[in-house]
């Protein structure tokens, strides 16, 4: 039965990208992106990869369909004729699309046990992580413990691309109230926004702190935070959104969260250990485990969920005229 | 049974896509999207249920809180270029 939904849904993302090619108007493209999204999290929520499927819903259902549509703001809503024949390009796609199927048929079958990636480490990460680490998640265990440094990487990665939007983009601080004076008709907009706004943060807290047990943790916490903060500026406007949550504030937390990582890392050295070294955070390596991804984990929600803010203000910022997004 | 039910969400999501690709307004679309996200939030509860893992519930959860933010974004976009919500906006909403 799983086999179904995995061919049905995999056929709908292909007709859903087929799609996106053939539609011009680049707002209808922004919503079948999200249908895209969406299709992909099912699949992933079938494959049975829960954490990817929360990272997949609070990226591309939300966020990432606000950045195109907040480009597509600046831009032109529809696509321009291409000024070159696209033969080039197709063959290419065909050749390398060939060469990634010959390679597949190479690789292990579906969901083999043998597989190599399955046997290399994956069941010492299995087999110690509800002794060593103590969490019923695994993969936090893996992402914030077992593979920290990566996740570091990560981290720092994500600071580097809002730093280079920041550094592209900037910050373009509008006369205030050049906005939202005609605007009391939103109404439904803002109760509704009133509404969730409280809602999608605390949401955002439980992703961040029941990461450990369920799926979820930093990234995705960050992701949502960031969310609630947009659909506020989508209600009340930029400047309103500024009072909440200024940009310069923005700055410091983006830089935050990665010195809140890297200083674990350099406690846990100072307390006898290697660096990211949890367990000599606390008297019980296992609580010094869940102490030590607790913190990665909220400096990494507090780095996403400014980098992303930046992003959003970055564009909408740009705007000349009122209105958002 | 949540296999009859999973069946039927996915037909509704193909036709969803339909409407979503052939329009002919953005308005169909922004429908289509959002009914689609909607059939999604069933269908990753159902899924969940069907294979015995009620946590999926929390993806579910994600969904229903942040998905409706992208539609009215795409709102906000159109509203503000070709100035159909004119009488919301300011007056210079018509660019």
């Amino acid at each position: 039965m799983e086999h179904l939904i995995n061919i049905v849904l995999l056929g709908l993302l292909m007709l859903a990208g087929f799609a996106i090619v053939r539609t011009k108007s680049l707002l209808a493209v922004a919503m079948l992106t999200s249908i895209y999204s969406l299709l992909s999290a099912s699949l992933f929520v079938v494959l049975d990869a829960v954490d990817v499927a929360l990272t997949e819903a609070a990226i591309g259902a939300g966020i990432s369909t606000i950045l195109m549509l907040a480009a597509i703001a600046l831009t032109s809503d529809e696509e321009k004729a291409p000024r070159h024949t696209p033969l080039l390009p197709l063959f290419v796609v065909i050749a390398t699309g060939a060469a990634l199927i010959y390679g597949t048929l190479d690789m292990p079958r579906f969901g083999d046990p043998a597989a190599p990636a399955h046997r290399h480490v994956a069941p010492t990460y299995l087999q110690d992580t509800p002794t060593a680490i103590g969490i019923p998640n695994v993969v936090t265990s893996v992402l914030a413990s077992y593979r920290s440094y990566d996740t570091l990487g990560e981290v720092t990665v994500i600071f580097t691309a809002g730093t280079g939007v920041l550094a592209l983009l900037g910050f373009r601080p509008r006369r205030r109230n050049t906005e939202d004076t005609g605007r009391k008709k939103l109404v439904i907009l803002r109760v509704v926004a009133k509404l969730f706004f409280p809602l999608i943060l605390l949401f955002a807290l439980y992703v961040l702190f029941h990461g450990d047990y369920g799926p979820g943790g930093g990234f995705q916490a960050g992701v949502i935070f960031a969310t609630g903060f947009i659909l506020y500026a989508l209600a009340f406007g930029l400047s309103n959104s500024q009072q909440l949550i200024p940009h310069q504030l923005l700055y410091v937390m983006a830089a935050a969260g990665v010195l809140i990582y890297g200083l674990v890392g350099i406690a846990s050295m100072l307390l006898g250990g290697k660096f990211l070294e949890y367990q000599v955070l606390a008297n019980d390596p296992v609580t010094g485990q869940h102490v030590g991804i607790l913190l990665i984990e909220t400096g990494v929600a507090i780095t996403v969920a400014a980098v992303v803010l930046i992003i959003y203000y970055g564009f909408v910022s740009r705007r000349p005229a009122p209105g958002d997004i | 049974m949540y296999i009859v039910v999973s069946v039927v969400i996915l037909i509704s999501i193909t036709m969803g896509l339909v409407r979503a690709y052939r329009g002919p307004t953005l308005y169909d679309r922004v429908m289509a999207a959002n009914m689609i996200g909607t059939l999604t939030v069933l269908m990753v509860s159902v899924l969940g249920f069907l294979t015995g893992r009620p946590e999926f519930l929390d993806i579910a959860l994600v969904y229903v809180l942040i998905s409706f933010v992208s539609t009215i974004a795409v709102l906000r976009v159109s509203a503000n270029r070709y100035g159909t919500a004119r009488d919301d906006a300011t007056g210079s909403a018509q660019e």
